[in-house]
């Protein structure tokens, strides 16, 4: 009997320390950096198609430190589970030249909404982003991409790229 | 002697600021995916809410599990200014043709079909609220949570109940 409490005891405790960890790990998730994979073929060829695995973080979009050129992952106005990897092409007020969505389209140019960031693939040929919903509230942006961690040729910082 | 006094103090004081360090930890967590506490002001949600200011508890559950509904009020980041956090009313999902009521006396009633991934949010108070009659349908992953219970002021404690317009 006594050997069952000493078990269950040390296993409460190992939960407790297991848990506060979780949390911990939580908090540094949400609020400073965390590991994302990007999938798809609309940022090549700066990520693969097969899924590159990218560090984000947090700090940048809560301080309002997006700039444009920065690789950012964004929730999707049009599904709220998914979250997209797409550059930051022009922040609220600035004037983007809008590359056309099939090599039969114009150019267009776009003025950014108060509030909001036109996003746009690497891969612009094939690529869902602001072109087809529209510019996305600052707000969506769950984080900033600044470096990748695989594949292990692809180890490195990801760069700020004006188009 | 002096020393040994001061690593003992340096010791308590580091275990208690770890204790403390994982209470914060563990209240973040719960804040961000559970439920808070949020202050909603402004003339936008009378009669329901005041002007002053009223203290709010906010449930993430019904938002990531998508099991917000018409009539639901929430809180969402402004698409027009992602530091603000509004407080309004769902009045349809996405593929809902919801009743527009006109931003003035002077104008008319519209129908719009709100988009996928999108809410359309109004303030009770229709007259005096800045919602998605100005900024238009609002994506859905912006919504922060549904508000279910006021707590502040005394007189109002109770259930936020959904309201059918």
């Amino acid at each position: 009997m006594a050997a069952w409490r000493a078990l269950l005891r040390e296993a409460w405790e190992r939960s407790v320390v297991f848990t506060q960890f979780i949390c911990f790990l939580n908090v540094f998730s949400n609020h400073v950096a965390e590991v994302h994979q990007c999938l798809g073929p609309s940022m090549l060829p700066t990520f693969n198609v097969s899924g590159d695995i990218l560090l984000l973080e947090h700090l940048s979009s809560k301080f309002e430190k997006v700039r444009p050129g920065d690789v950012v992952m964004a929730r999707s106005p049009v599904n709220p589970n998914l979250v997209v990897c797409k550059r930051v092409l022009g922040l609220e007020g600035d004037r983007v030249t809008v590359l056309p969505t099939s090599s039969r389209g114009h150019i267009k140019q776009v003025v950014v909404p108060k509030g909001h960031v036109w996003l746009q693939g690497d891969n612009a040929y094939n690529s869902t982003d602001s072109r087809h919903y529209g510019p996305i509230p600052y707000a969506l942006i769950q984080g900033k991409v600044f470096y990748r961690i695989w594949p292990p040729e692809g180890w490195g910082p990801v760069q700020n790229q004006q188009p």
